[in-house]
């Protein structure tokens, strides 16, 4: 079980504390609102050796491999940072024999997570793939890529993936309350169970709220308390990406700023020498920001409210006693039932 | 005559005109995006759109960023998962759903992984990302080709079209019958499958586009079709509609670049205006 307070800490104290060199790391989040902070700050520690899941690789994925964190890198999805023309980091390492690659599909990624969420050892997916080269080729997971099973009911060839049990999930989330549990709302993609089917979770937030607000509004909570190990807030965790209901996408900074700088291995090197290594927080890097560019520029992409209509959890009643003390199904008070328990022989000691 | 159009908006009127109403649509990143949005607006305004990250029934405001993307709409009306959108797909609940194109070969079959060698690669593309499963399970597929090519043999076999063409596809066991691509619509002309032998053909050709000039793209000897019409002209309604929706689209990437840079360099100096 993870711990039951003390869970609020810096980006900087949770990677140190939760993340380690060759670790499996995923990043739960899918293509929008990536947990940028907590991956510039595994970046800035320097760690290393990870065997790194990502189900849609954006800047994120970019970070840590021109960052030398990942060897090796579970996919379905990579970013061309430089368009046609240029390259991206992954396209550099594995040049340079410093990266290796799986790829999966989205559905045959998210299953393997799947699996791992729900103690699985494995999980069936869509055998249509069988006939191409992403079943044929294997990368480093060789024959354990994919396996072929009959299936005991209809006797037909299934195709099947291993379950993935990540070491460490790194999630950015609208909100939590400090005890970890995490509400996130919007595209869902295979958001829970990168977090779900790791081993610890460390879930960075826009804000942390109160208790009162999660219990009002379980069902945008995807990930329990009990499983999470480490809760940061930091607003604009996830800037460039956007986060529904806090900012839009920055496309100054991700569309002009990044994907021009990272079209080379120099660009790229210089453009996180500024903004990952060079902000040592967050609250820096913001500040950075506005210094360069101005408060205006990021104000222009904070979300204008668009509530979602409240769900009621209410009901009838919040105790079994009436307004005069009675008991509402069996019309008796507290006292008169304690009297008939004695009065029938039930109570002991 | 009509308004002129650009290639880009003429494919995405065609795409968006494969859409047919009370439909449901998967969209992929892209040109499909819009051509959903326009459907929905114009075309087919029962259809229901829905992306892989799990958003269903959204009616966009602006164009979609990525398939992730709910800041475009004010809401949507299922918010499930992946895995579900992936399911539901492999169930038969998808009529239709729109792939991208880096390489093609003459059955539409499709590499989105790499050019040249897998382990080192002269360009690492995307990867199959939603791709192989879709195509696989949607009743049918319409491919978009913007800048992609056409050859012989793929690098690397990301996903299925009609394999060797024939009804190998069917023969397999694996696919839903029937499923497969449906169409090619590229920025010359609009190719489609034949129904025996699933090879592609071209079945119209853009206004003000030459039949040389769509060969020359084409390693094998493409076949045409006997009656070879023009592609429809988009209509000025769906001409202001994409204007509208997706500026960056209209203008082109080269454009929209220049033309973002220059408004980022305004913006600085005015602000070093302020400042001095």
């Amino acid at each position: 079980m993870a711990e039951v307070s003390g869970k609020v800490m810096s980006a900087r104290e949770a990677v140190h504390r939760f993340v380690r060199d060759g670790d499996e790391l995923v990043i739960g989040n899918y293509t929008v609102g990536s947990c940028a902070e907590l991956v510039y700050e595994i970046a800035r520690q320097r760690k290393k050796g990870f065997t790194l899941y990502s189900q849609s690789g954006i800047f994120d994925v970019e970070v840590l491999v021109a960052g030398g964190c990942v060897d090796r890198l579970v996919t379905t999805y990579v970013m061309r940072s430089g368009g046609k023309k240029g390259g991206s980091a992954v396209e550099r390492a594995l040049n340079a024999g410093t990266l290796q690659i799986e790829d999966y599909t989205n559905f045959e990624y998210n299953a393997r997570l799947v699996a791992g969420m729900h103690g699985f050892s494995f999980m069936p997916v869509l055998e249509g793939v069988m006939v191409t080269d992403i079943f044929r080729r294997r990368g480093f997971m060789g024959e354990n890529k994919f396996r072929v099973i009959q299936c005991p009911y209809t006797g037909k060839d299934k195709l099947t993936v291993p379950a993935a049990a990540p070491d460490v999930c790194v999630i950015h989330v609208q909100r939590a309350d400090a005890e970890g549990n995490a509400q996130y709302w919007g595209a869902m993609g295979s958001v829970a169970a990168a977090a779900l089917a790791s081993k610890r979770i460390i879930v960075s937030c826009e804000e942390i709220v109160d208790h009162e607000i999660i219990q009002s509004s379980p069902h945008l909570t995807i990930i329990p308390a009990y499983r999470v190990n480490a809760v940061v807030e930091v607003p604009w965790g996830a800037h460039p990406t956007e986060v529904l209901g806090y900012y839009n996408v920055d496309t100054f900074m991700y569309n002009s700023l990044f994907t021009a700088a990272a079209a080379t291995a120099s660009g790229l090197a210089a453009w996180m020498e500024e903004w990952v290594y060079g902000c040592p927080d967050r609250a820096h890097y913001i500040d950075h920001y506005i210094a360069r560019f101005g408060s205006e520029t990021l104000d222009e992409l904070r979300a204008k409210p668009f509530y979602s209509a409240p769900a009621d959890y209410g009901a009838a009643f919040t105790s079994h006693w009436d307004r005069d003390g009675r008991e509402r199904s069996m019309g008796v008070t507290l006292p008169e039932l304690e009297k008939l328990l004695k009065d029938r022989g039930k109570v002991y000691g | 005559m009509g308004k002129p159009y650009t290639l880009d908006e003429l494919l995405a009127i065609a795409v968006a005109r494969e859409i047919h109403d009370y439909e449901n649509v998967v969209l992929g990143v892209g040109v499909p995006m819009t051509a959903g949005a326009l459907a929905k607006s114009l075309l087919a305004p029962h259809a229901t759109l829905m992306m892989e990250s799990g958003i269903v029934d959204i009616r966009p405001l602006l164009s979609l960023n990525n398939i992730a993307d709910a800041h475009s709409a004010r809401g949507f009306s299922y918010a499930t998962d992946l895995f579900s959108a992936f399911t539901t797909t492999y169930r038969g609940f998808v009529d239709v759903c729109f792939l991208g194109v880096a390489q093609v070969d003459k059955y539409g079959n499709l590499n989105t992984t790499v050019i040249g060698d897998y382990e080192k690669p002269t360009m690492r593309l995307p990867g199959s990302g939603g791709a192989a499963d879709f195509i696989s399970y949607a009743k049918r597929t319409v491919l978009t080709m913007r800048g992609g090519t056409f050859v012989n043999k793929l690098d690397y076999f990301t996903s299925p079209g009609y394999l060797e063409g024939g009804d190998s596809r069917d023969k397999t066991g694996l696919f839903p019958i029937g499923s497969g691509p449906s169409a090619l619509i590229s920025t010359k002309g609009i190719f489609r499958f034949d129904a025996t032998t699933k090879e592609m053909y071209l079945a119209t050709i853009h206004p003000g586009v030459s039949l040389e000039s769509v060969k020359k793209d084409i390693p094998w000897d493409l076949r045409v079709s006997p009656d070879l019409a023009q592609t429809e002209r988009p209509t000025d309604e769906e001409i202001d509609f994409i204007r509208n929706f997706a500026p960056e689209l209209s203008a082109g990437r080269e454009l929209t670049v220049e033309l973002r840079n220059a408004a980022i360099r305004k913006k600085a100096e005015l602000r070093a205006g302020k400042n001095a």
